[in-house]
């Protein structure tokens, strides 16, 4: 029975500190821009530069860039990934982007950085970059004969694909929103204005979350402040306005659709509002980024009135349909992942992955590619095993096989390209992501950066030309 | 007129098609439906991104939404 509770303590502790410290002022901007890039901009405006005839080096930077602004979920990136490809983009482009697609969309990127430390989340944008094109490029390399029998089909890449200043500009300021209630540097942290209120109930009801919801460093558990609590309730809140407010928005602007957003923006600045609960009260603390958010979605305000209202209506609505496909599979996701760090002991992980060897890396793919997860779960896991005593680099090769490979994309996009295509995929997204896990496992650990580049250089050149060697040998008999 | 809309299911799609159904009912429109799922015959048309909107065989608009106004523009003949 006791076993239960601690479980269950477990389970609501993971979820109480991801919906009080990690959603807010990251995934709530997150959702609006992912919202913005799917109603807003065309989808011809990035896919056209990838036509059978584009130049290389267009395509796959366009490869790479459809992958992060377009697909949000694995759910897109399939159907996208058979669309490019089926109308003649290159072989290489389409991998490209099927490989970064859902490693380096907005939503990823900004949770990744929040939770488990920007530096991790830059690991991750900048080894699936470089790899996701690198793999394209060896892929359209293999199988560069039987691409050639493919015929292109330039009218699907053609099409008005502009996008407008004002777009620009809108996403600008979200995205500026969002750095600003994520990014820990100075200017942004520094005390600007400190006040002391006399509440003498605080330290006791803070000693009471305590107990329900005890904090545990050496497992990594946070616990929960009393703003915690505020910021959960405003967010049920939100959840219950925004439910008609936005789900119905495209019906036009209803009643409830106002107190939804001034609810919601509301929330945003009451978390960038810095408050600590003492002895004597609390500690209300503003800083940069008290300022900083507050004023960012004033600045929306003005820009909102320069679009169509049916733009508005779209961008709402869809902002609304990323939360309800996505939020419900996070909360069951943190929740169950707080429940079974119970049972793990840190001893297990330590063992096969606590130091940053080829085994260990290995471990990390193998996992990520049998154990399917929905979007963005991938990184409650990873934050998980971080602090369970994971080495930095197993878990980047962890975080680089998880959302790319799984067996379920697999069987997808081998109905797309082939089996023999999938499989070569398959094998090289394997080998990269331990190559990269053991990269950036050596980095942490203090290899200088310049020999790391030459080492990891040299093995895909000397890859490259191994493959070209037996593609040739192959035609020649 | 035939009317399909490509999709593989995905919200927009549906939407897509509940507005278009939406225009049809309200201009009178004398219109036949069809929603087509199947991928390989998605690809027939020159599209790279669903949702798409095909009107008598003729792709009009892909990989966004329409405005209503834009559909009622399509759907009377010039």
């Amino acid at each position: 029975m006791d076993f239960l509770i601690l479980a269950l303590q477990g389970g609501a502790a993971s979820l109480a500190a991801y919906l009080a410290a990690h959603v807010l002022l990251c995934l709530v901007p997150a959702f609006f821009i992912a919202g913005a890039l799917s109603a807003l901009v065309p989808q011809a405006s990035i896919t056209r530069y990838l036509g059978p005839d584009a130049p290389r080096w267009v395509a796959y930077p366009a490869a790479a860039g459809a992958g992060s602004l377009l697909a949000v979920c694995s759910c897109t990136v399939q159907p996208l990934f058979a669309g490019i490809y089926g109308k003649g983009a290159g072989l290489g482009p389409a991998i490209t982007f099927l490989f970064f697609a859902p490693a380096a969309n907005i939503l990823a990127l900004s949770y990744t950085g929040v939770a488990l430390g920007a530096e991790i989340a830059i690991a991750r944008i900048v080894l699936a970059l470089s790899f996701g094109i690198g793999i394209g490029m060896i892929m359209a390399m293999i199988f560069r004969r039987s691409e050639a029998a493919r015929r292109g089909d330039a009218r699907a890449f053609a099409g008005d694909g502009r996008v407008p200043p004002r777009t620009l500009l809108f996403l600008g300021t979200l995205v500026a929103l969002l750095i600003a209630g994520t990014l820990k540097v100075d200017l942004l942290t520094a005390t600007l204005w400190q006040h002391s209120m006399a509440w003498p109930e605080a330290a006791s009801a803070q000693a009471l979350l305590d107990r329900w919801v005890p904090a545990n460093e050496a497992t990594g558990a946070e616990g929960i402040s009393l703003q915690g609590v505020a910021l959960i309730a405003l967010l049920a809140a939100i959840g219950a306005v925004a439910w008609r407010g936005l789900g119905l928005i495209d019906n036009g602007v209803n009643r409830l659709t106002v107190p939804a957003l001034v609810l919601t923006v509301l929330t945003l600045a009451f978390a960038a509002l810095g408050l600590r609960a003492t002895e004597a009260g609390l500690d209300v603390t503003v800083s940069g980024r008290t300022l900083a958010v507050p004023l960012l979605c004033a600045a929306l305000l003005p820009q909102v009135r320069r679009f169509e209202a049916w733009d508005m209506q779209q961008w709402l609505w869809e902002t609304w349909r990323f939360v309800k496909m996505i939020f419900p599979l996070l909360v069951v996701g943190v929740f169950l992942i707080g429940v079974i760090r119970v049972f793990i002991q840190p001893e297990w992980i330590r063992a096969v992955a606590g130091s940053n060897t080829v085994a260990a890396n290995l471990a990390g793919v193998v996992f990520g590619v049998f154990m399917y997860f929905p979007t963005l779960v991938e990184v409650p896991i990873a934050k998980m095993f971080l602090s369970l005593g994971m080495h930095p680099g197993p878990l980047i090769a962890y975080l680089m096989a998880d959302p790319e490979l799984s067996l379920q994309s697999i069987l997808i996009t081998a109905a797309i390209i082939g089996k023999l295509k999938a499989w070569t995929y398959v094998a090289l997204v394997a080998l990269f992501s331990t190559l990269a896990g053991l990269a950036y496992g050596a980095w942490v650990d203090g290899t200088p950066a310049s020999t790391l580049i030459l080492v990891v250089g040299g093995f895909v050149a000397a890859l490259v030309v191994a493959l070209n060697f037996i593609e040739n040998r192959r035609s020649s008999c | 007129m035939l009317i399909k809309i490509l999709g593989t299911g995905c919200a927009k799609c549906q939407r897509l098609e509940q507005l278009t159904r939406e225009v049809v009912a309200e201009t009178g429109i004398d219109a036949s439906f069809e929603h087509v799922r199947d991928m390989k015959e998605i690809m027939v048309y020159p599209i790279t991104t669903t949702p798409a909107l095909v009107i008598d065989e003729e792709v009009v608009v892909f990989g966004r939404m329409p405005s209503k106004d834009e559909i009622v523009g399509w759907l009377k003949p010039a």
